[in-house]
């Protein structure tokens, strides 16, 4: 029998934003008694991804999965829980720079997400030569063999980010990241900033990644067409919260979720009949003031004064299927 | 920057011909300030070779060569006249018995006097009057810069000593500008000016670019505690007149090329502590700084080689402005009095120098460095303003 | 109500700037009739926004409409000045943004920004004015119209912005709406809300509608007709239902294979080669003979209108035939 291994672990971790005060409004914060308003971006998520596995994050603006990202690439520090790389906990793993490194992001924005005053040799080699991955010497040369990899020409090291279309800087940050040697990749929006022609381009790379190398891979989306397409499981996020995380084929086969099913009513579709829409109810609350008990609980139909009060947590429906509905 | 992003820059900037005129212009500055050794007639700080006579000349005036004296001894021995110690200033020629001719070697310039001292009491001078006391003949607007002098009895042994004067003489030299009140001329003390002016405006904005944008940095990279008190010190600063901050400062520390420019680096480190940090937190929340962070980069290392060369642009824009008004605080210290020592005159301190002789209408002295003052900060300031324009995208057409 | 309203034919505008001409719009002729929605589709660099902004007659230097003529009800905008088009700006048409805060001013309230729509154009008392914002505010599904109606823009949420953006455009009836990627920057589930309130805007007061975006989905469940461009020329048009079913134009055709939810998961997707050309340097000829599996060198001259149907057409020497 083989044994899956967990390369990534996250245990309820959490992330609070509070607003940047300063001096003075910390002290009449202080002296009022006022408490300033924090935003819950995260709210004990726990999820797990296997070697070699691609889990889709999915949710609107605003439901905390960019910063989900970020505290699993270790860029953002956690406010609560814990994390894990191959079991080792991610305090001790962050400190390793060079072990560190094994896990990468590719951002949404290629013009931002580039450094526009360095060469696009600089960019991919800087990580690999600053932990002495290669020397500095040989760092055109890995660049180079880089930028091969994902589909661009090797004599692009000597160009700045700004000569380079949307897709093909994205196509470079991808090779920045791979210049690393990641075990895991962890992809915000990676596609949602290019046009459509481009978009599948960048995805089968992605996806030829992923097979030549076993990469696991945490594909960050709005667009629920691209999870189905790549992803092997699936967490549906609201708020800051996990509310239904499942095997692909379950998920968009069967949702549990409230949320869930309303998000899949609402995926625009290429088809030749029109939809007859189902009305949803209300618009996506402020992070700033969510509602208690089960967030979604103004949206839904099926809410009752239980879901008013206490905060659904994950449970089982089935094997691999996990929701956070009190009435499913 | 490549070439391609050279070109595009370079054409943008060319569109406004005013920019392109306050170019040439601050070029020009700067090469009087660097060759002003090579530009410049005179050194204006080779205090040996001014003259009293020089000064307070009006533009376009000749300097004028004082009038001298030359003097040579004679013996009179053995009937013969011989200049002493091999002087060839003068000349002897004897005319007949008892008689000889002293003259000038140098008969090109007409003397204006000639005097013959220590003769006998009975010897002749040709139109010459002798004093009424003393054994001295004086022949005014002598001929040919000639005496003839002839002796009744040729005494045995005598000293005689004749003492040539020569007029003022207007030079081939002009005061293009005029002079000032100690005879320097202005269009020396001008480009030196400039010298002084440029190099202290340049150092002093430069070292306060360097600690300005350092302490922005550090505010924007440790934030909390650092930030907070990095930022009160630059309301602090803000807060005082820079007039006053530099007239406070030199009070205390005296006058000096180093002292005006840390007076400067005072006033103007916060316009940089406070650029570079808005700059720099705004790079901070850009993706590639994300990227930076995921690729576990040093802080420093994130801050000096991502974040310094994107807010470069415009801290180099503001040290532009900066260079500007960093002459302009130097100069106003300067013409205050408390600025630069005076033997290194800057512009501030030629315009203060000329201020006491504008209303007797010698209005040069201060006229000449005050359109140069204006000029160069005007220029200055339109350049960097365009390389402002042209970094904000926003005021783009 | 099916007469053509609006036409523009042979419109051409050109962008001059120092690195050379970019012909962002190249010989674009549609027209459209009351209570339908046009969708322009194409990807950046297609020329689908410059379309609507030479429309709106908000081409700025170093823009120019170089050629061509845009009719409402047969009144020839080109020719019209500065000031005649902008009272035709809001009144007869209107234009809804992608960022709803480009249009709404952050320092002013709701009521104000609607009542001075409305004052710019006609002068009526403020009770009257109330009662229009609140029924536009309705029509475009805001709850509580009249608190909405005393709130900031940044107190909104971005979908009920972009509502609020929508009402005002409808509050002087105009004839004919551009919407340039107007629910791009939404969440799917409010996307979707604000398309069926759309959808059921134009059809019951019978109003003209362009909608610009990318997204062929959200095109095939709110159009009527599409028109699909690509650097800056026509491609292929025609009823939603021909241009989905069967596209004839290579690009249609391999634009719709690429989305993933026409492929089978965890394959890799059918992808279009290559990358759109420069605007600059594109010559005569199909624009997307550089990508295309079926260009041949007859591809070089400029394509011909092939017709499939009274509606469907396609500008290609090697259409896909049925």
């Amino acid at each position: 029998m083989q044994v899956v291994q967990t390369v990534f672990q996250a245990d309820e971790v959490s992330r609070v934003f509070e607003p940047a005060r300063g001096t003075i409004e910390k002290l009449t914060d202080r002296l009022t008694g006022k408490r300033p308003a924090i935003v819950q971006a995260v709210d004990r998520v726990s999820l797990s991804l296997a070697q070699g596995e691609t889990l889709g994050i999915v949710g609107e603006s605003g439901c905390g999965k960019s910063t989900l990202a970020r505290m699993i690439t270790g860029i953002l520090p956690v406010s609560g829980g814990t994390r894990r790389f191959r079991g080792e906990d991610y305090e001790s793993f962050l400190a390793r720079r060079r072990d560190a490194l094994k896990v990468q992001m590719v951002f949404q924005d290629p013009m931002s997400s580039l450094n526009g005053r360095l060469k696009v040799g600089e960019i991919i080699g800087e990580g690999a030569v600053v932990h002495g991955i290669v020397p500095r010497s040989r760092m055109r040369e890995h660049a180079a063999k880089m930028l091969e990899r994902v589909g661009l020409a090797a004599d692009s090291i000597d160009r700045y980010p700004h000569q380079f279309s949307g897709g093909q800087r994205q196509r470079i940050g991808i090779a920045r990241a791979l210049a690393v040697e990641p075990e895991l990749l962890v992809c915000d929006e990676a596609v949602a900033a290019l046009d459509v022609s481009v978009q599948a381009q960048i995805i089968n790379l992605l996806m030829d990644i992923r097979q030549e190398s076993g990469l696991s891979m945490i594909f960050i989306s709005h667009d629920l067409g691209l999870i189905r397409h790549l992803c092997d499981r699936v967490a549906v996020m609201y708020l800051g919260r996990v509310v239904e995380l499942a095997k692909t084929s379950e998920l968009f086969g069967n949702p549990v979720h409230p949320y869930t099913q309303m998000l899949l009513a609402g995926m625009p579709r290429i088809s030749t009949e029109r939809r007859t829409f189902m009305p949803i109810k209300g618009e996506i609350p402020s992070p700033l003031n969510p509602p208690s008990g089960c967030h979604f609980h103004p949206r839904c139909d099926r809410a009752t004064d239980h879901c008013r009060i206490s905060r659904p947590d994950l449970r089982e429906k089935g094997p691999s299927h996990l929701h956070a509905c009190l009435n499913a | 920057m490549n070439r391609a992003a050279f070109a595009e820059f370079a054409g943008r900037f060319s569109e406004s011909w005013v920019a392109v005129a306050s170019l040439v212009v601050t070029v020009l500055f700067l090469a009087c300030a660097l060759f002003a050794p090579w530009l410049s007639p005179t050194n204006p700080y080779d205090l040996a070779r001014l003259q009293l006579i020089d000064a307070l000349k009006p533009m376009g005036s000749p300097q004028v060569k004082p009038g001298e004296e030359i003097r040579a001894n004679f013996a009179l021995t053995q009937g013969q006249l011989i200049p002493e110690a091999n002087d060839t200033d003068f000349e002897v020629e004897a005319c007949g018995a008892n008689c000889f001719i002293v003259g000038l070697a140098d008969s090109s310039a007409q003397l204006m006097s000639l005097q013959l001292r220590g003769l006998p009491r009975d010897a002749i001078v040709d139109g010459a009057s002798k004093h009424p006391i003393q054994p001295w003949w004086t022949l005014n607007a002598p001929e040919n810069n000639q005496a003839r002098v002839r002796f009744e009895n040729l005494p045995a042994d005598a000293r005689v000593e004749a003492i040539a004067r020569t007029d003022n003489q207007p030079t081939g030299f002009i005061f293009q500008l005029g002079s000032d009140a100690f005879g320097r001329d202005m269009l020396s003390a001008i480009l030196y000016g400039i010298r002084i002016s440029v190099f202290v405006g340049v150092a002093a904005a430069g070292s306060a670019m360097l600690f300005g944008t350092g302490l922005g940095l550090l505010a924007a990279w440790r934030g909390g505690a650092i930030d907070a008190m990095i930022m009160r010190a630059v309301d602090f600063t803000l807060s005082f007149p820079a007039i006053l901050v530099g007239l406070a400062i030199l009070a205390i520390l005296g006058s000096g090329v180093e002292k005006v420019i840390l007076a400067v680096v005072l006033v103007q480190w916060c316009y940089y502590a406070r650029t570079a940090r808005s700059l720099a937190l705004s790079e901070l929340n850009k993706e590639y700084i994300e990227a930076a962070r995921g690729m576990r980069l040093p802080a420093w290392r994130i801050m000096l080689r991502h974040v310094l060369p994107n807010c470069l642009p415009q801290i180099i824009v503001l040290f532009t402005l900066n260079i500007a008004s960093a002459i302009s605080l130097e100069s106003s210290l300067s013409f205050l009095g408390v600025g630069l020592p005076l033997t290194q005159p800057s512009l501030g301190m030629l315009i203060a120098n000329g201020y006491e002789y504008i209303f007797s209408q010698k209005y040069w002295i201060s006229f000449g460095p005050g359109i140069v003052l204006l000029i160069m900060i005007v220029a200055m300031n339109l350049l960097g303003d365009r390389l402002r324009d042209l970094n904000n995208p926003r005021f783009e057409s | 109500m099916s007469e053509q309203f609006f036409e523009v034919e042979g419109l051409n505008t050109w962008f001059f700037t120092r690195a050379g001409t970019f012909k962002s719009v190249r010989d674009v002729s549609f027209n459209l009739k009351r209570g339908e929605v046009l969708g322009i589709v194409g990807e950046s660099g297609s020329g689908k926004s410059v379309t609507g902004m030479s429309i709106m007659g908000q081409v700025e230097k170093p823009g120019k409409i170089v050629s061509g003529s845009i009719r409402l009800d047969g009144k020839e905008l080109t020719e019209l000045s500065f000031d005649q088009m902008r009272k035709y700006r809001g009144r007869r048409i209107a234009m809804v943004f992608q960022n709803p805060l480009m249009t709404l001013n952050p320092l002013m309230r709701v009521r104000q920004q609607m009542f001075e729509a409305i004052s710019e154009h006609e002068n009526v008392p403020a009770a009257q004015m109330r009662e229009r914002s609140i029924a536009a505010l309705k029509a475009v599904g805001i709850p509580s119209p009249e608190e909405r109606l005393e709130a900031y823009p940044h107190e909104l949420s971005g979908g009920m912005r972009q509502r609020v953006v929508i009402a005002t455009a409808l509050l002087m009836n105009p004839d004919l709406i551009i919407a340039d990627e107007p629910t791009t920057a939404l969440d799917v589930t409010i996307q979707a809300q604000i398309i069926h309130q759309m959808r059921s805007q134009i059809t019951d007061r019978g109003l003209g509608m362009i909608w610009i975006t990318h997204d062929l989905a959200t095109l095939s469940e709110l159009a009527d007709r599409i028109l699909v461009m690509y650097a800056g020329a026509m491609m292929e048009t025609g009823a939603t239902a021909e241009i989905i079913a069967m596209p004839r134009h290579p690009y249609t055709s391999k634009l719709l294979e690429s989305v993933p939810s026409n492929n089978e998961p965890g394959q890799r997707l059918k992808q279009i080669r290559g990358t759109m050309p420069s605007l600059l340097d594109l010559g005569e000829g199909c624009a997307f003979r550089s990508r295309c599996e079926r260009a041949s060198p007859a591809c070089e001259i400029s394509p011909p209108m092939r017709s499939f149907s009274s509606t469907h057409h396609a500008w290609c020497h090697h259409p896909i035939e049925g």
